[in-house]
Parts: C-alpha cells; sequence; structure tokens
C-alpha cells in the first residue's frame, strides 16, 4: 500500500530531492553567472514536467490516508505549472545577470515554490492545503527580500509578510471551525458530514467566511488587495513576474480544492461572498489601474481585475464554469508571463524599464516586439481574436447559462472600462516619439522565447478549443 | 468541569486582541509578527479544545504542524526585518510612502 | 470546580498579558508579556489533556522563538516615539473593530450548540495512557506525507535566513570551520628543545 502511494506522489518526491541537489550544487560553485545551478534547476523542472506527464492520472488516485490526491485537474495544473515556471526562471536569470543581482537562493527557493505550488494542486486534506500554501509563500517572502540592498524591495517584503501572514491566521482560524464542526480535515469527509446534518449551517458559514478571507487575501481580492500593488512595485521585476504567473494557478487550485471539493454542500453561501469580492475586485482593478504611470502598479491592479473574473466562473457552480474558471487562470498566467517578460527585456543595467513613458515610441525602437505587446494588451484587455477574449466569453458564457445575467452585464461593462488603459499602451508605443533611442539588447534566447510567447496568445486564440478541452477534461475527470 | 464554548471564547477573544493589535501597531513591525504570533496561538486554543471534547487526535497533530510553521515563518519574518532595518534604519512601515499611487 | 478556578485563573492571565503586548511602549516589555501568555496558554492546554503540545509550546516558544525576537529587538536600535506616532490616532478604530469582532464572534462560538453531545466525547483515559505515544504514532503514520513537507518548510526556512542575514562584508569577523577542522598539530604546536632546569640550579 506504502508503495503505491510514493508512485502517486512520485513528481514531488523527485521534485524534493533535485531541489536539494540544485542547494547543494549551488553551494559548490563559485561561478559568478550561477550557469550551473541554473541549468540543474530547469533539467529539474523539465524531468518533473516529464514525469507528470509519464503518470498522467486515467481515474482519480488517493494516497497517504486521504491527505494527497492525483486526479486530471491537478496534473494538468501541475504541467502548467512547470512550463511557465520554466520560462520565469529563463527570463528572470536574464534580469538578474543584467542587474548583477544574481543568486543561486532564487533558483533553489523558486523551486521549492513550485513544490509547493504542486502539493497545493494536489491537496485533499485541509493540512495539505495549509503546509503547501505556507511552502509556497515562504519561499515567495523570501525571494522578494532577496534584493539586500534595495530599500524598496525588503520594504515589499515585510509588507508581503506581514499580510500574508494575517491571511494565513485567518485561513486557520476557519480551518478550525470547520474541524470542530465536522471533526474532520479530509476535504471529501468534510463535504459528506455536511451533506448528512446540515443543521449547523450558519456554525459552518462562520468558519467558511474566515477561510475565504484568507483565500481573497492569498489571491488578492479586493478588499483584501492592498498588499498586491506595492509588492509588485517594490519586488524586483523577476519576483513579480514569478508571483503574478504560476502561484495564481496554485491559488486557483487551493480554491477550487476548498470550495468545491470540501465545501461544495455550502454553495449557495459561498456564491453570494464571491459575488461581493468579484464585483469589488473588478470596479478597484479596473478603475484604479486607469491613474497608473507605472507599468508594475498597473499591471497589479489589472491582476485585481483578472481576480474578480475568476471568481465569476466559481460564482456559476457548475463543473463548465469550473473549467472556464480554470481557462481564465492560465491564459491569465500565460499573459502576465509576457507583460513581465517585455519590462525585463527593455531594462538594463541600473534601469529598470518600468514606467509607461518607458514604453513611448517602442515601434521606431523595435517594430517585431512593439508587435508582441501589442498581442499581450490587446488580449489582456479582452479584444478578439486574442486568448484573453476567450477566456472572459467562456467564463461570461457559463455565468449566463447559471442564470446570473446582471452579474454578466457588470463584469462586461469594468472590462470596457479596463480596455482603456490596455490601448493607452499601444497608444504610446505606436503614436508617440521614443524619448531615447537605445538598441534593445538582449540574449538571443530571450527574444526567441518571448516571441513564442507572444505568439502562443495569438495561436491558442486562434484555437482556443484546444485549451478549452483540455480543461474541461481536467475538471470532469 | 470546563466547557466547549467558555474555551472557544477565549480563543475569540485572543483573536479579537491579536487583530485589534495588527490594526493599532501598524507602524512597528516588530510588534506586528507579536501580534501574528497571538492569532496563531488563539486558533491553536481552538484545535486542542476541538480535539479535547470531540476526542479526536488529529486536532492536535494539526496544532503540532502550525508550531512548526510559526517557527519557519517567524525565522524568515525576523531574517526580513533585519534586511529592512540595514535599508532604512527603521522598522516603521509607513515610511513607505514613496510607493502610495 | 477546581478545574473551573485554574482555567478563568490562566485565562485571565492569558487575556491580560495577550492586551499588555499590544499596549506596551517598549517592544521589549511586548515580548516579555507574550512569554508569559504562552506560559498562561501553555497551562491551559495541559488542563485539556494536550501534555505533548503544552510542553512543547513553552520548549519551542519561550525557548527558541521568543528568544529570537528579544534578539532582534535587542540587535536593532529602534527609536521607540517614531514607531509609537500612529497608535492614539489608531486607538479609536481598534477598539471599535475589536467591540464588532468580539460581539460577533461570541454570539457564534457561545451557542449552545457547542454543548451537545457530539462535545462530550472526551476520552477517559487510564494512568498509563501517554499523549505523547498516541500523538506519535499517528504522525509517523497517518500523517507521513505532511511530516515531510513540514520538514521543506524548515528546509526553506533555513536558506531564507541564512541568505538573507548573511553578512559576507569586511567589517565583521568570522572564524572558517573548514580551517579549524583540518589544522594538523605541527600547525599549532611546536615542541622546543630546552635545556631542563631543576630546583637546585641557583644552590
Amino acid at each position: 500500500m506504502m508503495n503505491a502511494d510514493l508512485i502517486i506522489a512520485i513528481p514531488e518526491i523527485t521534485l524534493l530531492a533535485l531541489a536539494c541537489l540544485v542547494l547543494m550544487v549551488d553551494a559548490f560553485s563559485k561561478d559568478p553567472l550561477h550557469l550551473l545551478t541554473y541549468w540543474t534547476t530547469q533539467a529539474s523542472l523539465l524531468v518533473v514536467l516529464a514525469l507528470v506527464l509519464y503518470y498522467f492520472p486515467e481515474n482519480v488516485q488517493v494516497a497517504f490516508n486521504g491527505s494527497f490526491v492525483s486526479d486530471s485537474m491537478s496534473a494538468i495544473l501541475k504541467i502548467f505549472m512547470c512550463g511557465i515556471s520554466f520560462v520565469v526562471f529563463l527570463y528572470s536569470h536574464e534580469y538578474l545577470k543584467e542587474h548583477k543581482c544574481l543568486k543561486g537562493e532564487y533558483f533553489v527557493l523558486g523551486l521549492f515554490a513550485v513544490l509547493g505550488m504542486m502539493i497545493m494542486a494536489s491537496a485533499y486534506s485541509l493540512l495539505s492545503v495549509y503546509l503547501g500554501l505556507e511552502l509556497l509563500s515562504l519561499s515567495l517572502y523570501a525571494m522578494v527580500a532577496m534584493q539586500r540592498d534595495s530599500s524598496s524591495a525588503s520594504e515589499a517584503a515585510m509588507k508581503y509578510f506581514v499580510l500574508g501572514a494575517l491571511a494565513s491566521g485567518m485561513l486557520l482560524y476557519g480551518i478550525s471551525m470547520i474541524y470542530g464542526l465536522t471533526g474532520s480535515l479530509q476535504l471529501v469527509t468534510i463535504a459528506d458530514k455536511i451533506n448528512l446534518d446540515d443543521t449547523n449551517r450558519m456554525f459552518l458559514v462562520y468558519g467558511m467566511i474566515f477561510m475565504i478571507i484568507g483565500i481573497a487575501f492569498k489571491l488578492g481580492a479586493a478588499p483584501f488587495h492592498m498588499w498586491v500593488p506595492d509588492v509588485y512595485q517594490g519586488a524586483p521585476t523577476s519576483v513579480t513576474l514569478f508571483i503574478s504567473t504560476a502561484p495564481k494557478l496554485a491559488a486557483f487550485a487551493m480554491s477550487m480544492r476548498v470550495l468545491v471539493d470540501g465545501l461544495m454542500p455550502l454553495v449557495e453561501d459561498w456564491q453570494s461572498i464571491l459575488m461581493i469580492l468579484s464585483v469589488l475586485s473588478m470596479a478597484t482593478g479596473n478603475i484604479i489601474a486607469i491613474a497608473q504611470t507605472n507599468i508594475k502598479r498597473m499591471l497589479a491592479y489589472s491582476t485585481i481585475a483578472h481576480v474578480g473574473f475568476l471568481f465569476l466562473g466559481m460564482i456559476s457552480g457548475t463543473s463548465s464554469g469550473f473549467s472556464g474558471s480554470m481557462f481564465y487562470i492560465i491564459s491569465y498566467a500565460l499573459m502576465s508571463m509576457g507583460a513581465f517578460g517585455m519590462i525585463i527585456l527593455l531594462g538594463r543595467n541600473g534601469f529598470e524599464a518600468d514606467m509607461l513613458d518607458d514604453f513611448k515610441g517602442l515601434s521606431e525602437r523595435s517594430p517585431w516586439f512593439a508587435f508582441i505587446m501589442l498581442c499581450l494588451m490587446f488580449s489582456m484587455a479582452g479584444v478578439p481574436p486574442f486568448l484573453g477574449f476567450w477566456s472572459k466569453w467562456f467564463v461570461l458564457k457559463e455565468l449566463v447559462a447559471s442564470g446570473f445575467v446582471e452579474l454578466a452585464g457588470i463584469a462586461v461593462i469594468f472590462s470596457i472600462i479596463g480596455v482603456y488603459y490596455y490601448l493607452r499602451i499601444i497608444k504610446l508605443m505606436y503614436f508617440d516619439k521614443p524619448e531615447s533611442m537605445t538598441a534593445i539588447k538582449s540574449s538571443k534566447q530571450m527574444r526567441a522565447v518571448l516571441s513564442l510567447n507572444g505568439l502562443l496568445i495569438l495561436a491558442l486564440g486562434l484555437s482556443p478549443n484546444i485549451l478549452m478541452s483540455l480543461c474541461l477534461t481536467a475538471i470532469a475527470g | 468541569m470546563i466547557t466547549l464554548p467558555e474555551v472557544l471564547s477565549l480563543g475569540a477573544l485572543l483573536f479579537c486582541i491579536s487583530v485589534a493589535g495588527i490594526f493599532l501597531n501598524r507602524k512597528n513591525v516588530i510588534i506586528l509578527l507579536m501580534c501574528i504570533e497571538l492569532m496563531l496561538l488563539s486558533v491553536n486554543m481552538n484545535f486542542i479544545a476541538f480535539s479535547h471534547f470531540l476526542g479526536d487526535i488529529h486536532g492536535q497533530i494539526f496544532v503540532f504542524f502550525i508550531l512548526t510553521v510559526a517557527a519557519a515563518e517567524s525565522a524568515i519574518g525576523l531574517a526580513i526585518l533585519v534586511v529592512m532595518f540595514r535599508n532604512k534604519d527603521t522598522i516603521n512601515v509607513d515610511s513607505l510612502d514613496s510607493m502610495k499611487g | 470546580m477546581i478545574e473551573q478556578i485554574v482555567f478563568y485563573l490562566f485565562g485571565g492571565i492569558l487575556l491580560l498579558s495577550a492586551s499588555m503586548v499590544v499596549v506596551m511602549r517598549n517592544p521589549i516589555h511586548s515580548a516579555l508579556f507574550l512569554v508569559l501568555s504562552f506560559f498562561a496558554s501553555s497551562a491551559i492546554w495541559l488542563l485539556l489533556q494536550a501534555e505533548f503540545l503544552a510542553i512543547a509550546l513553552v520548549l519551542v516558544y519561550v525557548g527558541a522563538v521568543m528568544v529570537l525576537f528579544l534578539f532582534v529587538v535587542m540587535m536593532l536600535d529602534i527609536n521607540i516615539a517614531t514607531v509609537r506616532a500612529g497608535f492614539a490616532r489608531f486607538l479609536p478604530v481598534g477598539i471599535t473593530v475589536a467591540v464588532l469582532m468580539v460581539t460577533a464572534m461570541g454570539l457564534v462560538v457561545g451557542a449552545d450548540y457547542f454543548m451537545s453531545d457530539t462535545y462530550m466525547a472526551i476520552k477517559s483515559v487510564g494512568s498509563d495512557y501517554s499523549n505523547t505515544k498516541e500523538l506519535g504514532i499517528t504522525l509517523y503514520t497517518e500523517y507521513l506525507f505532511q511530516f515531510e513537507v513540514a520538514g521543506a518548510i524548515l528546509l526553506v526556512a533555513i536558506i531564507a535566513a541564512i541568505s538573507l542575514s548573511m553578512n559576507k562584508s569586511k567589517i565583521t569577523k568570522s572564524k572558517n570551520p573548514q580551517d579549524q577542522v583540518f589544522v594538523k598539530k605541527q600547525d599549532r604546536l611546536r615542541v622546543v628543545k630546552m635545556q631542563s632546569e631543576t630546583k637546585g640550579t641557583e644552590s
């Protein structure tokens, strides 16, 4: 029985072993470029990706006394987590090399963060959810503070830490109430217990509210979003890039596990809470983003708005709605990866291209990358035929099908407001004069991958059914 | 004989004190960290109370893990605090007004 | 009856010292009051038959975490006047939030529901029962996976704390353990041939 358990968790076990290997490699290498560390990290991610594919679960497999699950949702999310982290580390290596703040710990902590995300995706008991979340968050806090001589980075790390710990406290208080009321930590048992007897529903909702506040904090949904802009702006761009991509998939997985696998019997209650959070997030995100002059800060507010949209799919409460949400978060991670990759591409030593004005006249400096940025911004704004349009479309379609027509209307209005600040960047790139004509200098691989990243958004947008059918099997199977 | 509502109320009071402390000491990071420890203590109180009154050991196991994680968390928090103090010579979070907007 | 007296005594100490943590001017006083609140809750946990965790709380928190806190507070030269500036301004808001929360939470957790039969399943155990043993057996069998994850979390904490606070600048002097281990006898010790001296030489 034990051996079978170990095979189910083999990608995680391998990743833990490889992360320790990378740690040792880094401790003994004297290379200032940390090339060996970097390549072992990337190789580890590829190995784990291959293992997830090889052991792709055909049915739901539960291991370790019901605290770990391997199903197609977790496997697909893990594939994207590893793939996205691979590209993120490639961009980050470029950034850290250029800004001369390369440290091996960045990659070690990054791998541990990926491990935390994978555990969150596979968590089947509240304790696994909590531990996976803490493994991820602790690595991220340290990564934000890693640039030790930057006072803005350490201050951002402090804010992130305090609010993250507060969120964990809230989540734990909720977990303790749910445990006390159902007598179990296993998500499936909790759902069964509530189905059998919901006379204590009021108390369950009380616990659930605390858990949702914790999750909302971690996802950065309004009104618990105050850390997002400061952290996005204060952290080094390489870390902002990481925070805004793969961990979002993990946060989605966590909300799916807790709310759908565990608390589905309370669906009417959490629907109404998520509705409030969703409308507030879309409003705050889209309206405040207009006033920003710093592009990292602007993208932070756009994240808040996107989280609001993510909740819409979950509010519909059907499995196709959850697939829509999954589609949404995967496409968001891909777009955000490209957008922050672009900021890294334009930056150079001692200069961060994080002001909107740095994008002025990009079409004259580099028509190709201006085009890639155009794809990314159109996609984020939700203009057809880009990927972002389809993600919004699927979510809204499911929402209307479940009868939340007014909510869908509000979402459409806010995303039209949101189009403005994405289009402003395109205007700056194509219709303004550049402030300096310095050529973009970056390695061939960075250019190639970033181009692929942008073209992928376009290609997936032209045939969205591939990704959508993947998400449908993920939730159904 | 102690009853469950008594212990749960103690936990809830402790939770409220820590939330109020986070509100009041927004400028002093070191007390913020202590308030977070208090909050985790209140959660642990809840778990142990439920574990006792349900006759179920799993709640105590959860507390064991919370203690472990909280120790790791405060180590990282204090490390970040030291880095921040070296950079800014203060532990005042509000001095981050450069990032408003 | 005696249990209730003990519970209310330590509960009172716990709440009082927790409030002192929040309102004290000097972070060192706060830290010491936090130690007191850990001791008080440890006593309550003993009442609730969680013996191992009660001891672990004192050992881990009072012994390690709070020492770390005190160490950091004393290492950093904190200007108390500036960090206290916002306190009075936030006081009304803070108290309002706390009172609202206490009322709301008290209504829920004080309900009679928590007196029902489900919550009367307190184990009566004999004198040969060991809480530590039961906890250990559950931890190392059912919770094997989580135990490993907790190990990874501690490793991350070590990596993070070292890489954030290790200062390699020239100001600090440090020993090199490798040099200390590899040192040979002949590097440190020199045998010198000398004329032997006896007590009777001056005579």
